[in-house]
């Protein structure tokens, strides 16, 4: 994907005109694994849960909805407040977390979001690091180095990277691994803000993740093998 | 099948009169044959490197798995036809120069282009993935393209450097015999047109390869 | 808003600022790299003796040490991202080509260093004559931004293979014969009094192409 204009990143929350299509979207690892062929549309606000086995492509899928990964096969568009989203362009509009997003391990949570706001360019990057951070219940732990938290904490540290800059498309892997009780209510708090301001796509096997959702995009392909 | 054919006899037949009917150079003596197979050899090992390089950059815009293949195949068969051209080099410059190794321009220049040749290969051999081995690869490819040209205006250096008194290239290909000349050319064409066939025939196999493998994951 | 320019500035500053961080915090690669560069550096001197004579072999001598102390090091800052797995947080803050210009800068900064340790320790251990600075420091200069340049987009390459750092030295190798050829040469040059801005504008040409070569490449190295 050539890279393109960095879009202004989208702040205000009546970002009500989202959909997120794709066509014939698919793409292949290897002979066999991969994600099968895809037609869907989904629009915002809401939250759309993406089911499956394993394997048959649901990170795949959420992976180049973000922008991280281009397909072999067809397109996925992504439009946010009217105007289409180019998949060099999605980070500034995309809030993601996956098992596979991981943190420098000698760098202090503090410091790893900080990293971030950074690297946008945001004025006032402290305030939203630490906004972020409080909403997942990290606020203690600023200065605890990333290779020392535990599973669980990691993965709050993932929530908060997603919410970071409010996204107006919110993309989930996998939210509640890890998590106890509390971190699962956590996730089912941020899906219901992301409910009113935008769209959250929540890939999971999890029946609690899957009733959160108002629409669900069902992954039924070959899906052996894991797309690593 | 007929053209294949075809490509064996005409090989044969150039071979036949650059050995049995044209003359020998003055200079070289006997060695004069070489040129038949040693030069077409080196001219392969460049058009295949051009080859790979332009399929390289075609996949990076194209996405199709094809010009991986031909820039996987081209890259090959270019190591096969550079070893051939320096090893048949080498023994020629022991005969007429009397050492096997001179880092006199063109042979530095047919080093270098094995060394990416091998690299490009080893680069594909570390990477399981088909598609990040064919972009991968041919982003590589992509970049050494854009160096090649610094080696040429480079290599008069180093060669002035290190050996300032070696013998000056001998190779005085400007008047060359007609008879010799078209001996040679019938060999230019012979070797590219084997190039080419065997090219293709690999092309075809990675493909046949790659279809039975989604065939059998499909079960 | 931040405008794209301002942004593209932004990530790369911070992503200098991140390296230059974890490194310090870490700092076995420094260790490592600039232990490898005295090591080479007292192989060559012990093998070679002083050689204050010959300007074309400490050109040479010189340059094969730089070049083993980048092959052994400047891959480090790809690889890392990838074994760390932070690769994905890294290409959600940040454009490909600022990605690429961070890491690149920041492979400069670490090959600066190396020379301030392994250039001077060279002259003196291996009984050089003074050098002519202005052209010595131009060579050197230019020739690092252009090992620099290569190894950063080549580390890009090679960080999502199996090989890794054992294949970055063997596949980077062909990339900067071109480089240490012109920077020997004009190593050489400087000592002999001899004029060198061929060799300069050579160097500089293939920074410039390689960097344009990345510039458009960058962006699909990561698609995956």
């Amino acid at each position: 994907m050539s890279g393109v204009q960095l879009a202004t990143p989208v702040r205000s929350a009546a970002t009500v005109d989202i959909a997120v299509t794709g066509t014939a979207l698919m793409h292949r690892y290897a002979p066999g694994r991969g994600l099968d062929p895809i037609d869907f549309q989904v629009a915002g606000p809401g939250v759309v849960a993406v089911t499956g086995r394993n394997g048959v492509g649901k990170s795949t899928l959420l992976r180049i909805v973000a922008g991280l990964l281009q397909p072999t096969g067809g397109r996925c568009d992504v439009v946010v407040g009217g105007v289409p989203r180019a998949p060099g362009a999605r980070r500034t509009c995309v809030g993601y977390g996956a098992p596979e997003l991981s943190f420098y391990d000698e760098l202090t949570v503090a410091e790893n979001l900080k990293f971030a706001t950074e690297a946008r360019g945001d004025a006032g990057a402290g305030a939203a690091a630490a906004a972020a951070l409080a909403e997942v219940g990290l606020a203690g732990r600023e200065r605890d180095r990333f290779a020392a938290l535990s599973s669980g904490l990691k993965q709050r540290l993932r929530l908060a990277f997603a919410i970071l800059f409010q996204p107006p498309v919110l993309v989930l892997d996998e939210p509640g691994s890890h998590l106890d009780d509390a971190g699962r209510e956590l996730v089912a708090r941020l899906l219901e803000r992301q409910r009113e301001r935008g769209l959250a796509l929540v890939a999971t096997n999890d029946e609690r993740e899957v009733r959160l959702a108002d629409q669900r995009i069902e992954l039924r392909g070959r899906g052996v093998g894991d797309p690593a | 099948m007929i053209l294949r054919g075809l490509l064996f006899a005409w090989i044969a037949a150039a071979l036949a009169a650059g050995f049995l009917w044209a003359p020998i150079v003055p200079g070289l003596g006997p060695t004069t044959r070489v040129l038949y197979f040693h030069i077409p050899a080196a001219w392969i090992t460049v058009v295949a490197l051009a080859w790979s390089m332009l399929h390289s950059v075609l996949y990076l815009r194209r996405r199709r798995m094809d010009h991986d293949d031909h820039a996987a195949a081209a890259a090959e068969l270019g190591l096969l036809f550079g070893i051939v051209a320096t090893v048949s080099g080498s023994m020629w410059a022991k005969a007429v120069w009397h050492s096997y190794w001179n880092w006199d321009p063109r042979e530095t220049s047919i080093f270098f282009l094995l060394l990416i040749y091998g690299a490009y290969l080893a680069l594909r051999s570390s990477i399981e993935n088909d598609e990040r081995r064919a972009r991968l690869s041919a982003a590589y490819s992509a970049v050494a393209f854009v160096t090649v040209p610094f080696l040429v205006f480079v290599v008069p250096r180093l060669y002035f450097s290190l050996h300032p008194d070696t013998v000056i290239n001998a190779r005085g290909k400007v008047d060359m015999d007609p008879r010799i000349q078209l001996a040679f050319l019938a060999m230019l064409v012979g070797f590219t047109g084997l190039f080419f066939w065997v090219l293709s025939l690999k092309v075809r196999l990675s493909r046949l390869e790659r279809r039975r493998a989604e065939r059998a994951a499909a079960w | 808003m931040p405008t794209s320019a301002s942004s593209f500035a932004a990530a790369v500053w911070a992503i200098l600022r991140k390296e230059c961080r974890t490194e310090w915090r870490t700092r076995y690669g420094l260790n490592a790299s600039l232990l490898f560069a005295i090591t080479t550096l007292t192989s060559v001197s012990f093998a070679a003796g002083r050689l204050g004579d010959r300007a074309d072999l400490l050109g040479a001598l010189l340059w094969i040490v730089l070049l083993f102390a980048s092959l052994a090091s400047l891959h480090h800052g790809f690889v890392r991202e990838v074994e760390g797995h932070t690769l994905t947080l890294l290409r959600l803050v940040a454009s490909p080509a600022a990605i690429a210009v961070g890491k690149l800068l920041f492979n400069l900064a670490f090959l600066l260093v190396l020379e301030l340790v392994t250039v001077p320790l060279f002259l003196v251990l291996m009984g050089a004559p003074p050098p002519a600075w202005g052209p010595f420091l131009a060579v050197l200069a230019l020739g690092s931004l252009a090992l620099a340049s290569t190894s950063t987009l080549v580390g890009a390459i090679i960080a999502q293979t199996r090989g890794r750092a054992a294949l970055f030295a063997g596949v980077s190798l062909p990339l900067l014969l071109p480089v240490v050829a012109a920077a020997v040469s004009g190593t050489r040059g400087q000592w002999q009094q001899g004029s060198i801005g061929s060799e300069l504008k050579l160097l500089a040409g293939f920074t410039a192409a390689v960097l344009g070569a990345s510039i458009l490449l960058y962006d699909h190295l990561w698609n995956d």
